[in-house]
Order: C-alpha cells, then structure tokens, then sequence
C-alpha cells in the first residue's frame, strides 16, 4: 500500500567494530589487588613436589658443604637437580618472544590500518558527502522503498568496504538515531530534513587485502571519535558505544 | 464326538494315528483318536517317549532360577545410584603431611593493616566500576527505544520488521582477548595431548 509521504527522508548508517585483540592494561587498583590476591593465594598453599625436591636437594649440598667428603650416593653420577631444571625453563622462556603490544601503526599514528589500538574498540568513519559538504560520518546510504533498514545499513558496509566482508550485524532493531532538519534554503514540504538510523556491527574477517575502499576512510576508537564528527552527532552516537 | 462303526473304517485313517506302527498293530481298531481310551492304553506302552518327570522339574528349576535373577536385578535397580565424586574437593592424602606447610614469616601488624585498607579500596573501586556498566547498558536501552520510536512513527513495517527476532544472532561465538596479539608466522612446537580425565557412569 502506498504509504502518504513523510516529509523525513530516511538513512540507515553502520557502525562497525574492530572488537579488542589484547586485553587492556591494569589500572593501579587493580594491579595492587593482584599483587595481594597472588600472597594471600602463595601463604595459603602447601609445597609442591618440585619444591619439596628443591628443599631437599638444597639440604644435600649444605651438608655436603659442611661435611666436606664425598657422600656415598653421588659418586661418579650426575644428578639432575631441581634449579638446573629452572634454569633451563628461565632460559627457554627468555628465547621467545611474543609480538608486541603497541604495534608500529600505534608509533606512527597511522590512522587507516586496523593493526593499531589492539586493547579497544576501532570504528570505522568514510568521508561523505551531504549537501555541498565532506563530512566525516559513519557509512551511511539512504532507505530505499522495498528494503528493511538492517540491509540498508549492510548495503552501506558493501559500498565502502566492499561485499567480501564479514561482520555480524546484532539484530534487527536500529541502536541509534541523529534526527537533523536540512538548513532553510533547500527545505520543502516534502523534504523537511533526514533520520540516520544507526547500526552496530562486529567485524569477523580482518584482511582487507583483496578489497580497496572506495572513499576515505579512519579506524578511530570512541575517544578520538570526537576529532573527527560534529558535536550533534557525536553525541548521539556516544550514547550507544559501550567503551 | 461321533462314533463310527468300526466296519466303514479305511486303512489310511489308521496310518493317521501320530504313535508307532507296533502301536497301531497292537491297539484295538478306534475310530476316531480322540477317544480317551487310546491315550490309556498309549501310557502303558513307554517306548520312544521321554520320561515326563525329569523334564517338568528341569523346567521348573530353570524357572526359579529365572525369578531369583530377575528379584536380584530389581534389588540392585531399587538402590539409589552412586554419587559421582567431584575430584576437585577431594584432597589427595600425600598432601596432608606435616613436611608440606610452607614456613613463612608471620605477618606484621603494618602488614595486615594495609591489607585490610586495600581490600576496602577494592571494593568502592568495584561498586564504581559496576555503576558505570549498568549506566552504560541503560544509556544503550534508552538510546534504543528512542531509535524504535522514532523509527514507528515513520513507518509501521519497518517498525515492525525492526523488532522481529534475528535467528541468525545465536548462538553467538568469539574468541576472548590475550596478553599479546597473535604473533604471524608462529610454528607451534610438536606435540600430542593425551587426556587423561576420569570419565564416571552412574
């Protein structure tokens, strides 16, 4: 049935996420208790065998020390003792090294690649253009008629990123709304001014080697998101990142 | 039961007597095999027959034995089921002796003062940090229905196609954050893992 038309026309916009990689550094509150928790836990728990093998072999030697003559059990064998085993699995642990937290693109500040700010959300903002200006928003692509406002949101994920990506878009329902009235020159009676629907997705795939993105683009986390939006539609979209 | 006369009496109705052929020479001519006197006069002649009285008592000893099995099986059903034991609250004897308590310093009164000062820390720390949470979630459910409403008064369908249930969302998976991200072109030493975890039936 044709509906009468609405004077708002109406867009829908996804919000799609980098989820975090590395978990985030202790605050001082939280390292303080850790160090706590790890006493309390070493003062309740008894010897283990290792330690107990430990103990007796230290006993050994001091009284090898002390005796100054050969005891009869250790002549000609060699004996494995239990900090020689430490020390090989110090040394062992010290070989390997594990990628690094803070990755090069933190360093530089390369604000594109995916690879930075691996302990936090990272969203993804196109440059796009409304009216006769750029603006930096998140993809957004107008409601057509015939189409639930879920495919018009994956519909502005595929025309930036391209239709390889993998994201898992959480539910049907719109998270937020920006609700704006277009300025006075080109309002009419049908067209008083836009709803953007806001959408939230989690990004699956993380190779973006095979698909190029078509307009500029920024993976930026909730804090510098305010370098970059107005401040009406930052705050709108505020209230539904959990960060 | 019709008596016939023995005259009219053809030889393969004869032959139809289920007992031997010394039994048919020897019994007197009946007419039909039915009649209770050949089965008296079969009992007297125990030639190829089993003796009757072994088989009824094996036959009733299997039985009993039978019903003695089937009570015990009812006995041992009736019983409550083991407990599973739960290996995680039993504490293995070797770790009871005397030689396994740590010696450790006992603690100052400096010590144990500033342990009680954190874990008071600790806890206004947590209840700060579960406000946040919960005003975060609240921000989110409002910023939601705000969205919903906005979304009903422009069209009902969309409305209506926005709050049906997404199949597709559950069971949701991902995988938790590590310490350090995935490092590329990492060789896993070889190895097999072997489990050895007791598996108990009830």
């Amino acid at each position: 049935a044709a509906a009468a038309r609405r004077p708002w026309r109406l867009f829908g916009a996804m919000c799609l996420l980098r989820l975090p990689q590395i978990t985030q550094p202790l605050e001082k509150g939280e390292e303080e208790m850790a160090a706590l928790m790890g006493q309390i836990e070493l003062e309740k728990s008894c010897y283990s065998d290792h330690e107990i093998r430990k103990l007796q072999e230290e006993e050994r030697l001091q009284r090898r020390k002390e005796s100054l003559d050969d005891d009869d059990e250790a002549t000609g064998k060699t004996v494995i003792m239990a900090q020689d085993l430490e020390d090989k699995w110090e040394q062992k642990f010290l070989q390997f090294k594990a990628a690094p937290r803070i990755t090069d693109a933190d360093k530089k500040n390369i604000r594109t690649s995916l690879n930075r700010k691996l302990d936090s959300n990272l969203m993804l903002l196109v440059k796009q253009k409304i009216g006769n200006q750029e603006l930096w928003l998140l993809p957004q692509v107008e409601w057509q008629p015939g189409e639930t406002l879920r495919s018009t949101a994956e519909r502005a994920m595929a025309t930036f990123l391209g239709d390889q990506i993998q994201a898992k878009i959480l539910g049907n329902a719109p998270y937020g709304i920006y609700k704006y009235k277009f300025p006075r020159a080109i309002r009419t009676e049908d067209n008083v001014g836009a709803k953007v629907f806001f959408f939230k997705a989690f990004l699956q795939s993380s190779d973006f080697t095979q698909t190029e993105p078509k307009a500029d683009y920024l993976w930026v986390t909730k804090n510098e998101l305010g370098d970059y939006l107005k401040p009406e539609y930052l705050k709108k979209v505020n209230r539904f990142l959990l960060d | 039961v019709s008596l016939v006369p023995p005259e009219s009496v053809s030889p393969h109705v004869l032959c139809s007597f289920s007992c031997s052929s010394l039994l048919c020479q020897r019994s007197p001519l009946r007419g039909s095999h039915w009649q209770s006197s050949v089965l008296t006069l079969r009992t007297s002649l125990p030639v190829r027959a089993q003796p009757k009285k072994k088989k009824k008592v094996d036959v009733r000893r299997e039985q009993a034995q039978k019903d003695r099995m089937k009570k015990k099986l009812k006995k041992l059903e009736k019983a409550a089921p083991e407990l599973i034991p739960i290996e995680d609250f039993i504490t293995p004897l070797k770790y009871s002796d005397s030689n396994r308590v740590r010696s450790l310093p006992t603690l100052s009164p400096e010590e144990s003062e500033r342990r009680v000062l954190l874990l008071k820390k600790w806890c206004l720390f947590k209840q700060k940090q579960d406000e946040a949470e919960k005003k975060a979630i609240q921000c989110l459910v409002e910023s939601q229905q705000e969205a919903l409403k906005e979304l009903r008064l422009e069209s009902e369908e969309l409305y209506q196609a926005a709050i049906r249930r997404d199949e597709e969302l559950f069971p949701f998976q991902r995988e938790g954050p590590t310490y350090t991200p995935p490092l590329p072109g990492y060789d896993p030493p070889e190895g097999k893992c072997v489990d050895i975890t007791k598996v108990y039936t009830q």
